[in-house]
């Protein structure tokens, strides 16, 4: 970078009162831990923090909508709620009430890359978290009734979830269209699977994949909080150890494709009632070098009161009554991934307006780049978010997991931010350039009702 | 996944595979059928805290906790929403929303600038009882957090354009919230229970309207006063240096809030009342059940926290286990005392199945019963009760859940040694005392029961159950009668039908989208009405709607491309029967559907286009209601449609002014609302989608 920029710049940063300096001072605390596998292949990751009286246990099963083949989506999805109907030795139901009883929280989720499965409890139910896991992981109750009653709670679920909620519909097309369905069918279908292939899905399917993919081997367990070591190891190898080792589940294979055109489309939306527009871009796995890159401009465009977004877009402009910047909103992904940017109209705005005035910030960026001072400021906001993470022991707990899936070690708990802290202006412009032009994007416009 | 991992923890470098080096440990131990039992677990101090109150009488507590750089504050006034004047509802959540829009010397973006480029965040709202400001920052950070707190309190601007732009988008979260049912019933249940207490208001689109800049000034200056206000700082800080930093921030300001009126008293209830808004087209009833309780400091509120855990306080609740895991009617089913400064209440809630609304209350009444005749027996209370003291590690693991614990405590007047005793009161309730206060504080013979739902398919579930009320989602008095229209044909005066042309431009937001065209002529049996429509590239067809003397259907054609897509419609009526076939767009899904239409109609049975042909026929009045049947051909559908009028307002158009009646049509597959001209001939004048920004403009 040419050094009287770097001059002006500087300039321009003491002469403002509120210019953001870098908070990089000092380093985030760390998170010690130590990791081991069992025999049957179970990755285990131990955080011991004695400075409160709770411990998280946090299983990620390495599988998520990613490894759902065509005619069965929704899979993964529907699996999870299968995790709460009952093993050999836990009734249905019954998980939720024992961890309610203990004075703890657990819940589930689905992701394209991964599902997970938590719950925070007093230290002196580390026992019962455990305990609970293994049960299901050894010998999930897979029942035709069961089956059934799971699989209308899922469609229960979407009609609650996508068809009855407004700019939902547009929200997951846009999570998912910009994937090549012929080269990469991983990435291009939703988690929440079509209603056709959820009403085809049989008994036999269900079990099948549990065999495939709710083995030890394709799991890891992160146990976060007050705990002595030794005391977990010996409970983790007394509740998993006999658990047999799967097969190895098969390779995903995507193949993504970048600037291969712009897509433009109206959506109607008999729920919505005011317009919308949504903006997708293509953007690279979560650990390509770009991510980090991509992961402040979205901040600096569309994250909070002072983004470029909110001042531009919806104050100065009024053309939305919101518009924010996202990525992969269910969790990072090991394949292509999408930013995401999406506003919905003030009355008297045409989707059309707010969609010339949304593109124009990313044009912005490519012809103009960002600040010193806004880039600053999206590092001080992503280090206050990591800070936050680590105040709770359950959050500690997914961070470690998504260190150990998404960047191959849960050491980069600890290191991931320096990719953050190196981001420079300069990376900022290329990326948006390689990234954020139209050929890359999809663009739906969002119009209230269908057509009569 | 890998086998054996490096472990680089902070102090160790080497590698451990301690799972695979000491499986020795364990494995003599089987693998247990039944849940482990709880390890022993040393009772947890609540956590040291610090407080003062500063010669201004504004109150200082601190929490420290060193783990992580970060800090986060509030300050906490008993600045009620409460306090609005009536008519000026939602007056301290606007006051909430601007104190953070411009202050001291920054204006509103200034104010977000300096915050988020810190990497922290300022916020402030206002419920019935309190108004908050509060902020998390990194430790390095603390000293701009006070800054921006105390612009926020003591020198607010209100600049106008702030206030209009929070007004605007106030009205928008409102528009969407009041059409959501869990919205409505909470407002028309606190409005039963409460009565002339303003904890019964709610805010209103007309009271949004209704503040000023004045009315927000007014309220900081008079509700926001240091003395008895709570200023709550937690995680990495000394209470030596917040007390000089509260000092600097706050250590000139001075004032005491001034005392408030009495509220006026809740209405005594004797008996059960049964209040039903009917919201037509609901698939699911919301439950609500309850009464009046206590004040935050009652002692029996231990006891009641118990007795609500067995009843339904969680998914291992009563309540839960028998609606949701025995019945199968819902997804949820909850109890809970609201905490409020004045008086709180007692709530039962659930939401299910239309065709279950009955026994679905029955049986929650009936356990509302049963927790008052039964004792409960040892192993379900010391369930609640371990339920109830096993969370509390989980609510106090952070500073800031420490510190909103003990704040709660000193705003709610709670004594002293609250958070320290809390834990050992719950554990000391007894099954008597359980009982005793169900007795006192769950009235099923005297409470209120809301059900919001679809009035015409509940009402006879529902009407026995105790004296019903019935009325809209606005609160308006409904009778038996409006919940199930009756259907009869359309009374017409033919002669208004003559020879017409109208033209209508279509707008989206204002913006010109399309246009539509009505042309009706006679022909040798009746009448011929043509329409042709046009939305932007979405939609172009003509529809042909023939109809003999009186009025009555003879056919509808129509052709055209709807999203690029042929479509088609062509059905006659004759001898009582509709017969012909469709083929258009399914609403859910976007995809081509083909309807085959055979059925008997009831006399007078309508084309959902006909409408807009026959308007100039009706009889106009100002209470005048029409329902009548429909046939939608496309989707297959034979409904009724209520078209009624809602009084009559002045419609521009163009330079002119004309007199119109407003009108609501519903039980098509969206409401419309029309305004037609009051003098003859009836003309349409202008058409719009409720909630929608879709309006039908008529061109002169």
């Amino acid at each position: 970078m040419p050094s009287f920029r770097r001059l002006s710049l500087w300039l321009g940063l003491a002469l403002s009162t509120g210019a953001p300096e870098r908070l990089f001072a000092q380093e985030p605390a760390r998170i010690s831990f130590e990791t081991y596998s069992l025999p049957n292949g179970l990755t285990v990751i131990l955080a011991p923090d004695r400075s409160s009286q709770v411990v998280a246990v946090d299983v990620w099963y390495h599988v998520g909508s990613r490894d759902e083949v065509r005619g069965r989506t929704g899979f993964a999805h529907l699996f999870e709620h299968m995790m709460f109907q009952g093993s050999a030795n836990v009734k249905k139901a019954e998980h939720f009430q024992l961890v309610e009883q203990a004075g703890g929280a657990s819940n589930g989720s689905t992701a394209e890359d991964r599902t997970n499965y938590f719950q925070a409890l007093p230290s002196n139910r580390l026992n019962l978290g455990l305990w609970l896991e293994a049960d299901r992981m050894r010998s999930l109750a897979v029942t035709d009734s069961t089956f059934a009653n799971q699989r209308e709670a899922v469609k229960e679920e979407r009609r609650l979830r996508v068809d009855n909620q407004p700019y939902a519909g547009a929200i997951f097309e846009g999570m998912y269209a910009l994937a090549d369905s012929a080269s990469c069918f991983p990435y291009a279908h939703s988690v929440i699977g079509s209603m056709d292939d959820l009403n085809a899905a049989k008994t036999g399917d269900v079990k099948a994949f549990f065999d495939l993919y709710y083995a030890p081997n394709n799991a890891t367990l992160t146990v976060v909080g007050d705990f002595e070591s030794a005391e977990a190891k010996r409970l983790i190898e007394q509740y998993f150890g006999s658990i047999p080792r799967g097969k190895e589940p098969p390779p995903v294979s995507c193949e993504s494709r970048f600037n291969s055109g712009a897509i433009r489309r109206p959506w109607p939306d008999p729920k919505a009632n005011l317009a919308g527009v949504l903006l997708a871009y293509r953007v690279p796995e979560y650990r390509h070098a770009d991510f980090p890159v991509i992961d402040l401009l979205l901040t600096i465009l569309g994250q909070g009161e002072s983004s470029r977004m909110n001042k531009s877009v919806v104050r100065d402009q009024k053309l939305a009554q919101f518009a924010v910047v996202i990525s992969n909103p269910f969790a990072p992904r090991r394949g292509p991934g999408v930013l995401l940017a999406f506003g919905i109209t003030n009355q008297g705005v045409s989707p059309d307006s707010l969609e010339a005035g949304l593109a124009r910030e990313f044009a912005r960026v490519i012809s103009e780049g960002v600040t010193e001072a806004e880039l600053n400021k999206a590092k001080n906001g992503y280090r206050t978010q990591l800070i936050t993470q680590q105040q709770q022991a359950l959050a500690k707990a997914e961070a470690l997991q998504a260190a150990a899936l998404f960047l191959g070690d849960p050491e980069a708990v600890n290191t991931n931010w320096k990719r953050y802290l190196a981001v420079t202006v300069a990376d900022i412009k290329r990326v948006a350039t390689t990234y954020f032009r139209p050929e890359n994007s999809l663009v739906l416009l969002i119009t209230p009702g269908g057509a009569k | 996944m890998s086998t054996v991992r490096t472990v680089r923890t902070g102090v160790r470098g080497w590698f451990v595979a301690a799972g695979l080096l000491l499986p020795a440990v364990a494995a003599s131990q089987d693998y247990p059928k039944t849940p482990p039992p709880p390890a022993p677990l040393t009772p947890a101090k609540f956590p040291p805290f610090y407080e003062t109150v500063l010669p201004n009488g504004l109150r200082l507590l601190v929490v420290e906790s060193h783990k992580q750089p970060i800090v986060s504050l509030s300050l906490n006034f008993a600045a009620e929403s409460i306090k609005d004047p009536a008519g000026k509802d939602g007056l301290a959540e606007m006051v909430a929303g601007l104190l953070t829009k411009g202050a001291g010397t920054r204006s509103a973006e200034q104010v977000s600038e300096a915050i988020e480029s810190a990497g922290g965040s300022l916020t402030a709202g206002a419920g019935p009882d309190f108004l908050s400001i509060s902020s998390t920052v990194l430790t390095p950070s603390l000293s701009l957090a006070f800054e921006l707190i105390g612009d926020a309190a003591i020198r607010p601007a209100f600049p106008e354009r702030e206030l209009e732009l929070l007004r605007t988008q106030t009205l928008s979260a409102l528009q969407v919230s009041l059409t959501q049912p869990e919205v409505i019933a909470d407002r028309a249940f606190r409005n039963a229970l409460y009565g002339a207490h303003p904890y019964a208001r709610s805010m209103t689109p007309a009271s949004v309207r209704s503040l000023t800049r004045a009315d927000i000034q007014a309220f900081q200056r008079m509700r926001l006063r240091p003395s008895g206000a709570l200023l709550v700082v937690a995680g990495d800080v000394k209470p030596v240096e917040v007390r000089r930093l509260a000092l600097r921030a706050f250590g000139n300001w001075q004032g005491v809030p001034p005392a408030s009126p009495a509220a006026p008293t809740s209405p005594a209830r004797t008996k059960t009342e049964l209040i039903l808004v009917h919201r037509p087209g609901s698939v699911q009833s919301n439950i609500l059940v309850g009464n009046l309780s206590f004040l935050p400091t009652d002692p029996r509120s231990y006891a009641a926290t118990v007795t609500n855990q067995v009843l339904g306080g969680g998914a291992s609740s009563r309540l839960f286990m028998i609606l949701r895991e025995q019945k199968s009617w819902t997804y949820g089913a909850y109890a809970r005392y609201a905490r409020r400064k004045g008086i709180g209440y007692f709530e039962a809630s659930t939401e299910v199945r239309t065709e279950v609304t009955d026994s679905a209350l029955k049986e929650l009444l009936h356990q509302l019963e049963r927790i008052r005749s039964e004792t409960v027996d040892s192993v379900e209370l010391e369930k609640a009760k371990g339920s109830l003291t096993g969370r509390f590690p989980l609510t106090i693991e952070s500073a800031d859940q420490v510190a909103g614990a003990v704040a709660n405590a000193r705003l709610y007047g709670l004594a002293p040694d609250y958070v320290q005793t809390y834990r050992v009161r719950l554990g000391a309730v007894t099954a008597a005392q359980v009982q005793a206060t169900a007795q006192a504080t769950i009235r099923p013979q005297s409470a209120a029961i809301v059900v919001v739902g679809d009035g015409a398919k509940i009402y006879e579930q529902i009407k026995d159950v105790a004296p019903i009320t019935i009325v809209d989602p606005e609160g308006k008095p409904l009778t038996p009668l409006d919940l199930s229209p009756k259907v009869a044909a359309l009374e017409l005066d033919m002669s208004a039908i003559v020879a017409r042309r109208d033209s209508f431009a279509i707008r989206l937001n204002g913006a010109p989208v399309g246009w539509q065209r009505g042309v009706v002529e006679p022909t040798a049996e009746g009448y011929r009405y043509t329409e042709d429509l046009r939305l932007g590239g979405f939609v172009e067809q003509t529809t042909v709607l023939e109809f003999d003397r009186t009025g009555a259907m003879r056919s509808v054609k129509q052709t055209g491309k709807q999203q690029g897509q042929d479509v088609s419609i062509d059905v006659s009526y004759a001898g009582g029967r509709a017969k012909g076939s469709a083929k258009t767009p399914d609403p859910a899904t976007g995809q081509l559907k083909a309807v085959t239409i055979d059925t008997a109609l009831a006399p007078g049975t309508l084309d959902d286009n006909a409408l807009q042909a026959l308007l100039p026929a009706l009889r106009w009045r100002a209470d005048a209601t029409w329902t009548f049947n429909v046939l939608s051909a496309g989707q297959g559908e034979l409904k009724p449609w209520t078209l009624k009028v809602t009084g009559t307002e002045p419609v521009k158009l163009g330079e002119q002014s004309v007199e119109a009646f407003r009108a609501e049509l519903s039980g098509g597959p969206a409401p419309l609302v029309l305004w037609v001209s009051t003098g003859a001939p009836h003309r349409l004048l202008k058409l719009s989608i409720a909630g929608q920004p879709v309006e039908f403009v008529r061109v002169p």
